[in-house]
């Protein structure tokens, strides 16, 4: 253990960060202790070991050490003022904002063309000139910009030239490669500096002419060619799996569906501004005439109620007209994207229809048959006699059920209406909507349902004859009440027990009559206290504001007329 | 001194004897010789050799100087007259790459660099395999004194097959010498040093290191290069590189390189260089400027969005830093750029890079005066201006290692200043560590290591003490007195407007 302070024999105490240590001077303690120094040893530099021992560096550490903090100087390379002419490379032409700058170009959207003329250049340069008339001339800046083509050119065609030796691009390669986007100057001379560029290129192999970097070009020798920098970071590769895909899919098309449509909005805002402006112009033209109108009216001296010099209604419609086709225009694709929804028809809508134009139909057939039937006698069952609900007094017929109706089975397949046969009944979704189809032909065709009627028969009988019921059976599932056994068979809810019950026998029948009583009387009584809470709360509403706001007693009393419903 | 005549050259025949006489034409790369440097001779390696019209002429690096000061001689000034240090010899084939490494040069007569002479070498196939192709341009450190076989930090006998690959954070070599290669990085005195990490950095482990952080390196491999640019202008001054820098190679031909002061392009040729001059608009670093005094401006770029004008001036500091690496691009990095400013736009002076998310705590990655502003007080504001950000965070950092020798001076010396103007405000009596670095961000080992290397912690009457020696207080009230009459350059907190940048977990998964 080093020693310190000159308490050679004890252990120092352990030193903390969070111990305050008290600050003193130096007179205020003993003399340093030679041996302080050999602490010294322990602390890290910092710098490599290697350089560590370095003349100049000891030489700076040793005079620190010893307080000559000016004495350490590390000698450097000299630097000397150039004899460049700075003032004509460097125009002062900077001017500082008041505020921070805030900057965010790159050095290319600052440095014009990319390629820069050589002295080889200038000589080419100036020989072509001087071959031109003076209209004709080739400017520096259009030989750059020429020359920038064709190495952007063959960078494009060629990416690895520089290391697979391939041929300089022919002249017709860079005709290709000429598009809209390329200069008229380039245009102009390319094929008189093509042969100046290809002679260039090939004198230094087919590498680019500008100086530039070496990275990565994936060979194994870049790993240890020192000239080869800034390689990329490889980044973490992303599990691809299917949903991720389907997840990217749609998060593209929303995003291409949103720049459309900002597109067509903002396409729609130009055309709506230019008719705005042409709005403007033409009121501007008919102030001038009108001013020109007063003037003559003044020099002429006529006097009228100078109609003509207002806006007029129906002038003033005109004037609007040319704006008013581009409003409905600018809420279209809003509707667009709607009528895409609207399009989509539901099916119990498509069922609907059929079931409404087959209805139409055989009622037309009827009324058709009757008509020719008119006068005659029909003897016969002819094919086409009329529904036996027309042979029946219909009238005389209950429905068994009326309102509650038992919900049958989702799986039941029976229903000869249901135009879904082919449709996956199995998925709850259609179930419930076939469910919701069916009830509402219930209603609205009562026969099809089970119905009875009592009557009394000769020797009075009592007779009661039943409809459907027989055809139902012979389904194979449509009785109600075995459809209302099964209900809860594919629901979870099994704690509900299922009786098995002869559907006929009277006891159940007459049970049945009763709770369907009970339920209609209760539904009476519900509606009737509905129709009073909703008398009263109307009341209540027209206290409220024939009251100062604030006092609220009433309310409490409306709460409590509610509760009681 | 004499150039010997080849008669002579028998006794220089590459042998196994550690010292002998050397001819210019036996001399060879990895030649330890005495060289004549400022009047006085010194110990120089040969790193390379080329042939010039006037005969040949040699890259040395003096033993135990800094590599900045590593130059090209003439045979002149080479002392034949003493005895040379020949490199280990390793194996007949090494023998065998040396020789046709030493024929090279002078068939290709033209102005050859030691980078393609050792390509060459590397090109032959040697013993040690294909991965050492490295070896033929980054020499490995090594002492011609055998001392790779020190035991406790050689793994075992097979090391040479893989040595060129590990690196040591001590930079002691582990591993066969290649005998055209060497570098006197090491010298007698290194033996006492101790290694207190002692721990084997092979270069994949580094570079997956600098692939998720960092931006120095310790890889010879990645260092120890011929310097490749001679001379650069860049503004009003002609600057001398220090080291070697990526640019493109042909640079290496030519005497003079033209930097633009403001986006950083360079180029080999006067006239494009004016070319571009005309059409550049740039007048200031490319980003945000954050801060603003009387006397500079600090921009903040950043790498990922900057990415051309940062990779210039990587390439730029690059000049000077020895141990900054290119390996990986610039993205995860922000670079604090300080600028001087006049009537013709924002001069770069320095700048320090710091990273996006440093795992290690870092608060700085590299930092860099350009050598034409050096010796002018810009580092210690560059320094303070990176503690300034770290204190906005609230967080204590301290820079990235190693640091270089000038660094090491600059921090030992930003810190002393600042801990002891904290120590001396009136009222204070006593400070913990943890105290002085939450007050100057610093971090509690660079508090207590500053503390302990100006001798101001001293262990007293069985109680540690902070002593204010004289000389630090003196050195203070010299310093006050200096700022009262040139005016105090420093950081001012509130003239900087600035948030510390936030980046998302998904930026950093895809955009570094």
């Amino acid at each position: 253990m080093t020693r310190y302070g000159g308490l050679g024999r004890t252990r120092p105490k352990k030193l903390t960060p969070k111990a305050s240590i008290p600050i003193v001077r130096e007179d205020e303690i003993d003399a340093l202790d030679e041996e302080i120094q050999s602490s010294l040893q322990n602390i890290e530099t910092g710098v490599e070991k290697a350089e560590e021992e370095e003349f100049h560096l000891q030489v700076a550490i040793k005079a620190s050490a010893r307080g000559k903090v000016n004495a350490a100087h590390i000698p450097t390379p000299e630097t000397i003022l150039s004899n460049l002419r700075y003032d004509e490379l460097y125009p002062p032409i900077f001017s500082q904002p008041a505020t921070y700058i805030r900057f965010s170009s790159t050095v290319e959207d600052c440095c014009g063309c990319p390629y820069n003329m050589t002295e080889e250049d200038d000589v080419f340069l100036k020989i072509f000139n001087q071959k031109r008339d003076a209209a004709d001339q080739c400017s520096e800046d259009d030989f750059e910009a020429t020359m920038n083509f064709f190495e952007e050119t063959a960078q494009a065609k060629q990416p690895f030239a520089a290391v697979d030796g391939s041929p300089v691009p022919s002249f017709a390669d860079m005709e290709s490669a000429m598009d809209a986007a390329v200069e008229d100057c380039v245009k102009r001379f390319a094929k008189d500096i093509y042969e100046h560029w290809k002679a260039r290129r090939m004198a230094t192999e087919n590498h680019g002419l500008q100086p530039s970097l070496k990275f990565e070009t994936g060979q194994d020798t870049d790993d240890s060619d020192p000239y080869v920098c800034f390689r990329r970071r490889e980044v973490r590769q992303i599990r691809k799996t299917r949903g991720r895909d389907a997840q990217s899919t749609e998060k593209l098309r929303r995003l291409r569906k949103e720049l459309e449509d900002a597109r067509q909005l903002i396409a729609l805002v130009r055309q709506r501004e230019i008719g705005r402006r042409e709005m403007i112009s033409m009121e501007r033209q008919v102030f001038a005439q009108r001013t020109e109108v007063k003037e003559m009216k003044r020099k002429l001296n006529i006097k009228d109620d100078d109609e003509d010099l207002i806006n007029q209604k129906p002038k003033k419609k005109q004037a609007e007209m040319p704006q008013r086709p581009n409003a409905p225009q600018l809420r279209l694709p809003l509707k667009g994207g709607l009528s895409g929804a609207e399009d989509l028809q539901l099916l119990e809508e498509v069922q609907a229809e059929k079931e409404n134009d087959i209805l139409r139909d055989i009622k037309q057939n009827i009324s058709k048959h009757i008509k020719w039937n008119e006068g005659y006698v029909d003897h016969t069952r002819a094919p086409l006699s009329p529904s036996p609900e027309r042979t029946f007094d219909t009238a005389a017929f209950r429905p068994a059920f009326t309102a509650q109706l038992p919900t049958p089975p989702s799986s039941e397949a029976s229903d000869h209406n249901m135009m879904d046969t082919s449709l996956d009944v199995t998925s709850p979704l259609f179930a419930r909507d076939k469910f919701a189809s069916r009830a509402m032909e219930l209603h609205e065709e009562p026969h099809k349902l089970p119905s009875f009627r009592r009557r009394i028969g000769r020797g009075g009988r009592l007779l009661v004859d039943r409809r459907n019921v027989v055809a139902a059976r012979c389904a194979v599932d449509l009785d109600p009440l075995k459809a209302d056994r099964f209900k809860y068979d594919q629901e979870d809810s099994d704690d509900e027990d299922v009786y098995d019950t002869d559907g006929y026998s009277l006891q159940i029948m007459q049970h049945r009559a009763i709770t369907m009583a009970k339920a209609r009387e209760q539904a009476a009584v519900a509606a009737q206290a509905h129709a009073q809470a909703h008398a009263q709360a109307q009341s209540q509403r027209r206290l409220q504001t024939d009251q100062q706001p604030g006092h609220n007693p009433p309310v409490n009393s409306v709460q409590a007329a509610l509760s009681e419903t | 001194m004499g150039v010997r005549d080849s008669g002579e050259a028998a006794t220089g025949t590459p042998d196994p004897v550690e010292r002998g006489f050397a001819t210019l034409n036996t001399i060879r790369i990895g030649v330890k010789a005495m060289v004549q440097k400022d009047g006085e001779i010194r110990k120089a390696e040969i790193l390379s050799i080329r042939q010039r019209k006037d005969g040949p002429s040699f890259y040395v690096h003096y033993v135990d100087f800094n590599k900045r000061l590593d130059e090209w001689v003439s045979s002149a000034r080479i002392d034949l007259s003493q005895e040379v240090e020949w490199p280990q010899p390793e194996k007949a084939e090494k023998k065998k790459a040396a020789a046709a490494n030493k024929a090279a040069p002078s068939k290709n007569i033209k102005n050859q660099r030691a980078r393609a002479d050792s390509r060459d070498v590397s090109g032959t196939p040697d013993a040690l395999g294909g991965k050492n192709l490295n070896v033929g341009k980054a020499p490995r450190p090594s002492k011609a004194g055998g001392k790779e076989n020190r035991g406790a930090e050689t793994p075992g006998g097979d090391t040479s097959l893989f040595g060129s690959e590990r690196v040591s954070a001590v930079g002691t070599p582990k591993a066969a010498e290649s005998e055209d290669v060497d570098m006197p990085d090491v010298d007698g005195k290194e033996e006492d040093v101790p290694t207190p990490g002692g721990e084997l950095i092979t270069r994949e482990e580094e570079i997956e290191r600098l692939r998720t952080g960092g931006s120095m390196t310790q890889n010879p491999t990645e260092i120890h290069r011929v310097r490749n640019l001679t001379r650069l202008q860049m503004g009003k001054y002609d600057v001398e590189p220090w080291y070697f820098s990526p640019y493109p190679d042909s640079f290496s031909e030519v005497d003079l390189v033209y930097i633009d002061e403001f986006c950083l392009s360079y180029f080999d040729n006067q006239r494009a260089f004016e070319r571009h001059r005309a059409k550049c608009t740039l007048v200031h670093p490319p980003g945000n400027e954050i801060y603003r005094d009387d006397y500079v401006s600090f921009f903040e770029v950043d790498g990922r969005r900057q990415r051309t004008w940062c990779r210039n001036l990587c390439l730029l500091s690059k000049l000077f830093l020895d141990h900054k690496t290119l390996y990986y691009d610039v993205d995860p990095f922000l670079f604090y750029c300080m600028c001087t400013r006049d009537e013709t736009g924002c001069h770069l002076v320095g700048y320090f890079s710091k990273e996006k998310d440093s795992a290690e705590g870092y608060n700085l990655a590299c930092i860099m005066t350009l050598p034409q502003y050096q010796r002018r007080g810009f580092g210690r504001l560059l320094i303070s201006f990176s503690y300034e950000l770290s204190k906005r965070e609230g967080k204590l950092g301290s820079p990235e290692k190693p640091l270089s020798d000038l660094g090491l001076l600059g921090y030992r010396q930003y810190w002393r200043e600042t801990l002891v103007e904290l120590l001396s405000e009136p009222g204070r009596e006593a400070m913990s560590e943890n105290e002085l670095a939450v007050l100057t961000s610093m971090t509690e080992k660079d508090v207590h290591e500053t503390l302990v290397v100006c001798s101001m912690l001293r262990y007293h009457k069985g109680n540690w003490v902070i002593v204010l020696t004289d000389y630090v207080v003196e050195e203070h009230k010299k310093r006050l007195e200096k700022e009262k009459v040139k005016g105090a350059r420093k950081i001012d907190p509130a003239r900087l407007q600035w948030k510390p940048p936030v980046f998302t977990a998904s930026s950093r998964t895809w955009n570094w």
